[in-house]
C-alpha cells in the first residue's frame, strides 16, 4: 500500500520505503538532523524528538535547513 | 562635534514621523552573534531608532574578520560586544544596550531575550542556527525570529530573499550557498542578507509587534 507525504509542499509517495519516524525520513533524504527545523502539520518538532515522531500518511512535513555562513 | 541623545531622538522623530518613532523606540531587539551579519545588523536598527538592543556574542575582534564585519582595525582583540558597544554608542547616544559576552544555549535564550519583541539569528554555524530557530519557535511563542541562511560568495545579489516560512519565520537568504573551503564570505553579499533582516525587524516592528 504506498502512502503520500507533503514535504515542502510537494506530494512524495512511498511504497514499502515509508519512513518509521521523522529522523528516519531524514537520513532517506541525506539531510543532516542536526541543520534542520521540522514542522509536521504545523507543529514544530524538537530535534531530539525526531527519532520518536511517527509519521503518518497525508501529512504535511516543513523542512528549513540551514547552511553555514554569517 | 558629537550629537547628544536628545539631538538624536529630534531627528530620528522628525523622519520617522512621531507614531513609527514611538514604536521603534519602545521596541528590544535581540540580535544572536555579531559576526559578518550580526555586526551589520545591530547599527542598521541604532540608525533606525529601535530603542533597546540586546547583543550577544563569546568571540573577540580578530584580523581575518574585518573583510566583511563592521568593525575596525584598532579594535583587534576586544571581545565583539565591547567592540560593538562602543560603535553603537558612537552611532545613536541614546541607544539602550544590554551586552552580554557568552556562547548562547536554549536555556539563555530563553532567559536573555524574554523581553526582546524580535530575535535576528546572526549565526555562523548551521547547528547553531538550527538551535536557536528551533528554541525560539517551540518555547518562546509568540516571538517571531529572523533568520539567514544561504549567503556565501559573491555576485547573485537578487537571488538573496526575504521569505516568510510561518508566521513567526522569515528567512533571509539564498537557501543553498554554505560558506566552506573555496566559498568565502564577502562583505557583499553577507552585508545584503544582513540588511534584509534588519529592514524584516523593522517592518514586523512597524506592522505587527504590539
Amino acid at each position: 500500500m504506498s502512502v503520500q507525504l507533503k514535504i515542502n509542499g510537494e506530494l512524495k509517495t512511498f511504497e514499502s520505503d515509508m519512513p518509521g519516524s521523522l529522523g528516519a525520513l531524514l537520513e532517506q533524504l541525506g539531510v543532516d538532523a542536526a541543520t534542520v527545523v521540522a514542522e509536521v502539520d504545523g507543529v514544530i518538532i524538537e530535534r531530539a524528538k525526531f527519532g520518536s515522531t511517527v509519521l503518518r500518511g497525508g501529512e504535511n512535513i516543513e523542512l528549513i535547513r540551514f547552511v553555514g555562513g554569517g | 562635534m558629537a550629537i547628544t541623545a536628545e539631538e538624536f531622538k529630534a531627528v530620528t522623530v522628525n523622519n520617522l514621523g512621531p507614531a513609527v518613532w514611538a514604536k521603534l523606540n519602545g521596541a528590544t531587539v535581540a540580535v544572536a552573534g555579531l559576526g559578518g551579519l550580526g555586526s551589520r545588523v545591530a547599527p542598521a536598527l541604532a540608525r533606525s531608532g529601535v530603542g533597546k538592543l540586546i547583543i550577544v556574542d563569546f568571540d573577540i575582534v580578530e584580523a581575518s574578520n574585518l573583510n566583511r564585519q563592521d568593525y575596525f582595525a584598532d579594535q583587534l582583540g576586544l571581545a565583539k560586544v565591547a567592540a560593538m558597544r562602543d560603535n553603537l554608542a558612537r552611532i545613536n547616544p541614546g541607544l539602550a544596550l544590554e551586552a552580554h559576552n557568552l556562547k548562547l544555549i536554549p536555556e539563555t535564550i530563553c532567559s536573555l531575550f524574554a523581553s526582546a519583541d524580535v530575535i535576528v539569528e546572526c549565526f555562523d554555524k548551521p547547528d547553531q542556527k538550527q538551535m536557536i530557530a528551533e528554541t525560539v519557535l517551540a518555547r518562546m511563542s509568540p516571538k517571531p525570529i529572523v533568520s539567514a541562511s544561504g549567503l556565501a560568495g559573491y555576485g547573485r545579489s537578487n537571488d538573496i530573499t526575504t521569505r516568510r516560512l510561518s508566521g513567526r519565520h522569515i528567512v533571509v537568504g539564498d537557501f543553498v550557498s554554505a560558506s566552506g573551503p573555496g566559498t568565502g564570505l564577502f562583505a557583499g553579499r553577507v552585508g545584503i542578507a544582513a540588511l534584509h533582516q534588519a529592514n524584516a525587524v523593522i517592518e514586523l516592528l512597524i506592522n505587527e509587534v504590539k
